[in-house]
């Protein structure tokens, strides 16, 4: 597995898309310490400082109904993956939120690109608040971290490699 | 099956299609048929589909809404140009021209909801 780091990037799901096209190979991760212009669906844009983690991964050739599948797995991976480190109870908000106690944390957003009838490539983007002190106002009733909900740091880089490690396990049942 | 062949610097788009006897190769658009029961001597060339004047349906792939069209009705498009994107299940799926052609026909809206195998789109 191939993890590119940036320290500032536009969206990690672009820069995925655009490594793809030029045919970086699947499974090869894009990692950002933070992100210009994070976004969910439809263009939401999701607050993405310094602290949190934000990834996505290129998925190997699949049909469009396993990458949905992946996209639902992922919530579910990233639940179990934060419950088991910091002993934190996440609930997935279906398809693709994770919450603690009610707010928000991590959202993940698939993109496929379909030239005709056929998928050519997928990636999927996940954004986790790890490490964030606070939100701006608009999002302080809903929008929580890893960080404020233990009190304590978190290392981002661990974190990744489980989840990327259980995505990967997760794919092959597909 | 699609292939990408770099010789001497130069880069191939090979598809290669299966039916029955007959094999389809698409080197770069152009379409060489072989009968796999007769072998090479009954090669025939003909030119890709792209380029004839037939009508194509663009249609969804998945169930979802439309999210944004980015093409209209008339306008003359490229290969790989980016047509509309479909919102499903929190996937969004970018949906790309294969061909070059010229936009017939949209038949939906931004919001829209579709079914998969709905026409989305017509080429001509």
């Amino acid at each position: 597995m191939k993890i590119i780091e940036f320290e500032t990037i536009s969206s990690t799901n672009e820069k995925a898309k655009e490594l793809a096209i030029n045919g970086t190979l699947p499974w090869t991760v894009i990692v950002s310490e933070k992100q210009e212009i994070g976004h969910g669906t439809k263009g939401a844009s999701w607050f993405s400082p310094k602290g949190g983690l934000y990834f996505s991964v290129i998925l190997p050739q699949n049909n469009i109904h396993d990458s949905q599948t992946i996209t639902i797995l992922a919530a579910s991976i990233v639940a179990k993956t934060i419950k088991e480190m910091f002993n934190l109870e996440p609930m997935i908000k279906m398809p693709n939120d994770v919450l603690i106690n009610g707010k928000k944390f991590c959202g993940i957003l698939t993109e496929n690109i379909i030239i005709g009838d056929k998928l050519k490539l997928s990636v999927i983007g996940v954004g986790i608040d790890t490490n964030i002190d606070e939100f701006p106002e608009e999002l302080k009733n809903i929008a929580t971290s890893v960080k404020i909900e233990t009190n304590k740091e978190v290392n981002n880089k661990l974190i990744l490699n489980k989840i990327i490690e259980k995505i990967k396990n997760q794919f092959k049942t597909l | 099956m699609e292939l990408k062949i770099n010789i001497k610097g130069k880069e191939y788009i090979v598809n290669v299609e299966e039916n029955g006897n007959e094999v389809k190769v698409i080197v770069n658009g152009k379409k060489h048929v072989f009968n796999s029961s007769t072998g090479i001597e009954d090669i025939s060339f003909s030119h890709s589909p792209s380029n004839n004047n037939h009508s194509k349906e663009i249609k969804a792939s998945i169930a979802g809404i439309v999210s944004d069209i980015s093409v209209k009705q008339g306008e003359n498009i490229k290969a790989h140009q980016k047509l509309l994107t479909l919102s499903a299940m929190k996937m969004e799926n970018e949906i790309y021209s294969e061909t070059n052609g010229k936009i017939k026909k949209v038949l939906v809206k931004v919001n829209d909801k579709v079914k998969e195998g709905d026409i989305l789109i017509i080429l001509e």
